[in-house]
């Protein structure tokens, strides 16, 4: 049950979100607040100057954390409708509300095999991803997208090491989670492997936003090498903030085989068509296969789906609870990042 | 299998407990807990799949049905007040005792040769983590949940009623219970264990051997910082259900070969044993059958890190033994060396009472030595000259 005040702090929150990711996926949305006020960030809100000062427990209540977002809100309280026409549209809202931050933060979801669920131990991890979070900035991405990575590394000159490529693909949740960069070097490619919160690793940046077709690229590996090769002095592209994450259609052609994996299998978008290549059983097989495992059987086997997926109120569980600290964060490393681009003049000699 | 008891027992007269002993190290360093260090047959696989018959009946038949909806909730509201809150209480996994109930006693000095109660935990999880150097390892999540001190019996009463107990003379016992549970789900002789206690019924009991300078009031809670972070532990549990296992899982054999004219017996585990009088097969030889869901002790893993808010200890590696969800037992290591690695600093003796230290209880995590704590800033090298 949830009254109207907290909505509305809700959507308030979500409304920060996507003006610190702002390539966020605006459009899918549909928050039916018409204020403009929505869009100002309120003058006292919370912001990260010492992450020791202020705590990142999860708060208990949400309606108190947000008291200063909601001063320009009504305060009066509105009695929980036991309508359940009206309970269900609320309970809408607050998913639609939430639905965001499912692309932006993919990590926070657990690994739904319920051998392995327990509320406590993600609750932890959860708070050490967010303390992680304050100390360095994460930002959003996808596969697809181009990413630069700079870590320390004992045995480098400088003792940093940075390199650039394309995020090839994100594995696992919580701080377990990992993305793969991959990028060509000296005529070789060369694919690095990243924890997301990995306490060595000093910046992450996402120097082009975009999506492919596909979860995973792993179908690079048996692809051109000028599909993979990324300049390492490459700048950040600045996008339009209102836009949503671009979606590049493009296809690849893949090399002649052998390949490393039977990618006709793979139900791969991003790829141009190989039926043509195969043979007749082959070309059988694929049916077979296409028929038992294909778009679908998926769309109705809804067991498979409810175990490989967290349920759509749990998320709006774990979300709500976080998100003014996730919000607060971004706020901060927007700040700090606008604070680092400006530096003095320095006499020289 | 009774044939290969006898077998053992009638091995352990012959050879008796004192065989083992060398007399040049005191006896107490030795082995703080046993009365010696002597090793089983390895090769048998102990299980019992019943309870011991000196054991209470515990689980109760119920028959929902015959109760009336009111009546079920007069039966809730009369155990309310029997024991308190702690009967509405979710599984936080903190314990909880009333207010009214004194556990004050006499408190003793920790000594170098005192030997404490341990903690009942679950197991929750694993979580990586990283050292102040960059090198990630995984750990273990266990939670400590909702233990309380069930009974104390002293040595003298250990030597009178326990008399198959190998513990040394001068030991007593602690019974711990982990989890309460509804009293409705048990038999009326399993609840009455508690009554001493004032406690919830739970669903976890075992035995600590400590000395009795760690007396321990009935009823008193345990928590997570009953330990500090960077000290040993020996973590005992039952192992992985791992069902009926070939040979080569089980024992680790090498099979045969894939090919070159090897006839059906690439998994199968060959000879089985030799001819002549001794012509059959001897008890302990390894053929396949059941594996997994043993009691094991794994011993001198390292606490890294302790959050006192959930009552959750995390342990460095992933060996810790049995599935998500079950239960272990945390005592103090009982190898002399990581005894001695952490001898410096004294444990919270007999146990952590959080009226005594009321600002550390709830406030943050505890970590072990070069542990990266996350609200750190990134690790970075410096340039050595």
């Amino acid at each position: 049950m949830i009254g109207r005040t907290m909505l509305a702090g809700y959507k308030t929150l979500v409304r920060l979100a996507l003006n610190a990711y702002p390539s966020c996926l605006q459009a899918q949305v549909r928050c039916s607040s018409s204020s403009n006020k929505l869009f100002q960030v309120q003058p006292g809100s919370p912001s990260l100057s010492t992450s020791a000062k202020v705590s990142l427990e999860p708060s208990e209540e949400v309606t108190t954390s947000n008291s200063q977002l909601e001063s320009s809100h009504n305060n009066s309280d509105v009695k929980e409708s036991s309508n359940p026409r009206t309970r269900q549209t609320a309970q809408r809202e607050l998913e639609d509300t939430f639905t965001p931050f499912r692309y932006v933060y993919p990590e926070f979801l657990p690994d739904p095999n319920l051998k392995f669920r327990n509320r406590i131990k993600e609750k932890l991890e959860r708070l050490d991803m967010l303390h992680r979070r304050s100390q360095v900035d994460i930002p959003e991405f996808y596969v697809g997208s181009i990413m630069s990575v700079t870590v320390s590394d004992v045995n480098a000159p400088g003792k940093t090491t940075t390199f650039v490529g394309i995020c090839m693909q994100r594995e696992f949740t919580g701080l377990k989670s990992n993305f793969t960069l991959r990028n060509v070097v000296d005529g070789m490619g060369i694919e690095i492997c990243y924890d997301l919160y990995n306490p060595t690793i000093q910046n992450i940046t996402c120097l082009r936003l975009e999506k492919r077709l596909d979860d995973n690229l792993r179908y690079l590996r048996d692809a051109p090498l000028e599909y993979s090769t990324f300049p390492f002095d490459m700048t950040p592209e600045v996008k339009n903030p209102d836009a949503p994450v671009p979606i590049n259609p493009l296809k690849i052609k893949l090399n002649p085989r052998p390949w490393t994996a039977k990618w006709h299998l793979w139900d791969l978008k991003g790829i141009e068509d190989v039926s043509h290549t195969l043979e007749d059983w082959q070309l059988r097989k694929l049916k077979t296969w296409k028929f038992l495992t294909g778009d679908e059987v998926k769309n109705v086997d809804l067991m498979k789906t409810y175990r490989s997926t967290i349920p759509v109120e749990e998320q709006v569980e774990i979300y709500s609870e976080f998100a003014p600290q996730l919000v607060s964060i971004s706020q901060s490393m927007k700040k700090q990042k606008r604070k680092r681009t400006f530096s003095k003049p320095t006499k020289s000699a | 299998m009774s044939t290969t008891f006898t077998c053992l027992n009638s091995l352990r007269r012959v050879f008796g407990p004192e065989t083992g002993r060398v007399l040049s190290t005191p006896a107490f360093h030795q082995n703080p807990l046993w009365l010696s260090h002597q090793r089983e047959m390895s090769r048998v696989k102990q299980r019992t799949t019943h309870p011991r018959y000196t054991w209470t009946k515990k689980r109760r038949e119920r028959h929902d049905q015959e109760l009336t909806s009111d009546n079920q909730a007069f039966l809730g509201q009369v155990i309310l007040q029997k024991y308190g809150p702690a009967y509405q209480d979710g599984s936080s996994g903190m314990p909880w005792v009333s207010p009214l109930k004194d556990l004050h006693h006499e408190r003793t000095e920790w000594t170098s040769k005192s030997l404490r109660v341990g903690v009942i935990a679950k197991k929750i999880g694993v979580h990586p983590m990283w050292d102040d150097k960059g090198n990630r390892f995984m750990t273990t999540l266990l939670q400590v949940v909702d233990n309380h001190i069930v009974k104390y019996i002293p040595p003298e009463t250990v030597a009178k009623n326990y008399p198959d107990s190998r513990f040394r003379p001068e030991l007593g016992i602690l019974l711990v219970g982990a989890q309460s549970a509804d009293p409705q789900l048990f038999t009326k002789e399993y609840c009455g264990l508690f009554q001493e206690a004032g406690i919830l019924p739970k669903v976890r009991l075992h035995r600590f051997a400590i000395t009795p300078d760690a007396y321990l009031m009935p009823g008193t809670p345990l928590y997570a910082s009953h330990f500090f972070a960077g000290q040993y532990v020996d973590v005992i549990g039952k192992t992985v259900e791992r069902g009926w296992q070939g040979v080569m899982r089980r024992w680790g054999f090498k099979g045969m070969p894939a090919t070159h004219g090897v006839t059906k017996s690439h998994r199968r585990g060959g000879n089985t044993g030799g001819g002549g009088e001794k012509g059959r097969v001897w008890p302990g030889t390894k053929i396949p059958g059941h594996m997994g869901s043993r009691w094991r002790v794994h011993k001198g893993l390292q606490i890294v890190r302790i959050n006192s808010k959930y009552n959750v200890i995390y342990i460095r590696g992933v060996s810790v033994q049995g599935d998500p969800g079950s239960y272990l037992c945390l005592r103090d290591t009982c190898l002399p060396l990581r005894r001695a690695a952490v001898a410096s600093t004294p444990p919270p003796f007999p146990t952590y009472f959080p009226e005594e230290l009321p600002q550390s209880h709830g406030e943050g995590d505890s970590y072990a030595s070069s542990v990266f704590k996350f609200t750190e800033p990134s690790i970075t090298f410096e340039e050595n000259r």
